[in-house]
């Protein structure tokens, strides 16, 4: 509360100053004031150096303290390296976000190609495909897992076409085949964001462009290639980071729909040391080690991505 | 420019259609999860349409009872032999969802004695899911509410923070400016539930553990940059020959920005608050970790799907209640998605 108050009474504060200032020089222009942006800007500061910046740093305290409270480097991640499933984790989360994230790209580009070639209803298809980002991911687990139960209305489908003679049981899937389910899933939730970064990258692809290449006998899949995907490439990079920070952080719909320890992801970890044994102090710190070590995996993936992308850029200019 | 032959239009067309199916397909089905009935949850192969109506048959017995047979997609089965119009009237309700009075089912049923067997139809309780859901999940009400004013506090912090820097970020031009647009992109990178954990601590300290302000500080988070981003993008095209001419007429700063900035950037900060909401909205990580008591209403519903099956199309219907904002807040913003990022360019 306290917190707040001071955010508040600082932007209250700017407002007045603001004020007293202006009323001296009401002509003079307003952007000249030097200090003005650094008032502006200070709510946002404080807030972030006490909400983000001190758990942050609390954080990674305790990532290298032992239980005693001394320093310790690699304690912490051999207790997390020794923990339940941690091998299996790691090797799922970095499936799940490589197969997932070009799966769900190629999927968007697609859709988004088709669904901006305007023709009659493309909009309303459009809008159909927008649905499932709009769903909650609570909502999405529960949507599934009366799908995936044995009397669920997947069985029910694959029964009506004569697919399958007996009902699959879904829900004892395990170990990669439990991860391409959640894979599948997480496609059908997301990719309709990932579409829509693409699709208004395509609507800035001038008509002229494309026009003048075919007037040169360009073919379709040339112009595709050639003009298209080089102008919408910012979009594409968006995109790709924006489902790669997403997918390293995968988790809910594991739990939700399998339950803990069926298909065992880096956050889908943490969840389980906060939620299923909390209050250890092991568990706590296995928690803290988990988080941070996911982290710096987003961090490095990010830049990792970022480096290639631009370097690729680099070639082509 | 040129146009598809007919291969090409089918395969678009095909591509389009399964896309479709696909969509429409689960949600028709989980929708009628919501609305299914404990009989017609054990049904199997489900139907796609959800039923609004019941038919039973029900047989004359000795001693004044009557045999109530459904159809579960097998044939009739025999269900229950009473004459009992509380018993009755609870079966109708648990197992059809159908709320009609005892006496009433007793008094349709007596005409069988003089007919023989009948069918008899009944309206099913359409809400009765959502009703009982509210009532099975103890917490789910003051759930709602918290979930409504956790979403209604990451507004006001977000908007009012991050709109000033916004501000700032268009109208000033100023040192430091390209890296705070990166830190406030570091920030948004960064795992939530990285930070939810020290939080929880730094909270407790603040005495705003298990609070809807402390959960509410943390989803300003990542919204702070987000409306930051959103405000600036829109302040920029705000002309700020307008602003001046408005303070040449005599307006002091405060009355131009209420009078002329404000209405102008309204579009971006309802875009911006939509974005809080949701996020506040969906979450479920930061407030398991970060709450007790005081739950928000996903979490209620996470909670409520448990590892069983049954009794499943209660949690079915508490998402149905959790989706509608979800749904109708992500279609108005979806314009904005692209600034999520805040058009850095990386």
């Amino acid at each position: 509360m306290k917190n707040i108050k001071l955010a508040d009474s600082k932007k209250s504060s700017i407002t007045k100053l603001d004020n007293s200032k202006q009323n001296k020089r009401i002509c003079d222009t307003i952007f000249s004031k030097k200090s003005v942006p650094y008032l502006l800007l200070m709510p946002a500061f404080a807030f972030y150096a006490i909400f983000w910046l001190a758990p942050v740093i609390s954080g990674m305290m305790e990532v290298f303290t032992d239980m005693d409270g001394n320093f310790t480097l690699i304690e912490n991640f051999k207790l997390m390296f020794q923990s339940d499933l941690f091998g299996e984790s790691i090797k799922n989360t970095a499936i799940f976000a490589a197969v997932s994230v070009v799966l769900q790209y190629f999927i968007a580009l697609l859709l988004a190609v088709l669904l901006n070639s305007k023709f009659r209803g493309s909009k309303f298809l459009m809008f159909i495909a927008m649905i499932p980002m709009a769903i909650t991911p609570t909502a999405v687990a529960i949507l599934w897992k009366t799908g995936l139960i044995k009397e669920g209305w997947i069985n029910s489908i694959l029964m009506f076409f004569n697919i399958v003679k007996k009902p699959i049981v879904f829900m004892n899937a395990e170990g990669l085949s439990a991860v391409l389910l959640v894979m599948l899933i997480d496609t059908w939730t997301v990719t309709p964001s990932v579409m829509i970064i693409l699709s208004s990258g395509l609507q800035g692809v001038q008509k002229e462009l494309k026009e003048a290449a075919y007037t040169f006998g360009a073919s379709k899949w040339a112009i595709f290639k050639d003009i298209t995907l080089p102008i919408i490439k910012p979009s594409i990079i968006t995109s790709v980071i924006l489902r790669l920070i997403a997918a390293i952080q995968v988790w809910a719909i594991a739990v939700m729909v399998l339950g803990y320890g069926k298909a065992p992801f880096l956050v889908e970890r943490i969840a389980f040391y906060v939620d299923v044994v909390p209050g250890l102090p092991t568990s706590e710190k296995i928690a803290f080690t988990l988080s941070f070590t996911t982290t710096v995996i987003v961090l490095a993936a990010t830049v990792i991505y970022l480096r290639i992308s631009r370097r690729k850029t680099g070639g082509n200019n | 420019m040129d146009r598809l032959n007919t291969i090409q239009k089918t395969v678009v067309a095909i591509i389009l259609a399964t896309m479709a199916i696909v969509v429409i397909v689960p949600i028709l089905f989980f929708l009628n999860v919501a609305f299914s009935s404990d009989v017609e949850m054990s049904k199997f192969p489900k139907s796609i349409i959800p039923s609004f109506t019941l038919t039973v048959k029900v047989v004359p017995a000795d001693n004044g009872e009557y045999e109530i047979f459904y159809d579960n997609g097998e044939g009739y089965r025999s269900i229950l032999t009473t004459k009992n119009p509380i018993k009755l009237e609870n079966h109708f309700r648990r197992q059809y969802n159908v709320s009609v009075p005892g006496e009433k089912l007793l008094r349709d049923f007596s005409q069988t004695r003089i007919n023989g067997p009948m069918e008899f139809k009944y309206q099913k309780d359409i809400l009765y899911n959502f009703k009982q859901f509210f009532a099975i999940v103890n917490n789910a009400l003051p759930a709602l509410k918290n979930s409504i004013i956790v979403s209604l506090y990451t507004i006001m912090i977000s908007l009012t923070i991050g709109s000033l820097a916004g501000y700032a970020m268009a109208r000033y031009k100023f040192k430091f400016k390209e890296t705070i647009n990166v830190s406030m992109l570091i920030v948004r990178m960064f795992p939530t539930v990285g930070i939810s954990i020290p939080m929880a601590i730094l909270l407790i300290k603040f005495g705003l553990f298990d609070t809807m302000l402390g959960l509410a500080l943390l989803y300003s988070v990542p919204n702070i940059a987000l409306t930051a981003w959103i405000t600036s993008s829109i302040f920029v095209g705000i002309n700020p020959e307008l602003e001046e001419a408005s303070m040449v007429f005599g307006a002091n700063r405060f009355q131009t920005f209420m009078h002329i900035t404000l209405p102008l950037a309204l579009p971006a900060l309802a875009a911006s608050s939509m974005y809080a909401f949701l996020t506040a909205w969906n979450d479920t990580i930061s407030a398991l970790i970060l709450t007790n008591e005081n739950q928000t209403l996903a979490l209620v519903v996470y909670k409520a799907i448990g590892t069983t099956s049954s009794g499943i199309q209660y949690a079915a219907a508490g998402s149905v209640v959790l989706i509608i904002p979800a749904l109708v807040f992500t279609f108005i913003i979806r314009k904005y998605v692209n600034q999520m990022w805040g058009g850095v360019e990386l």
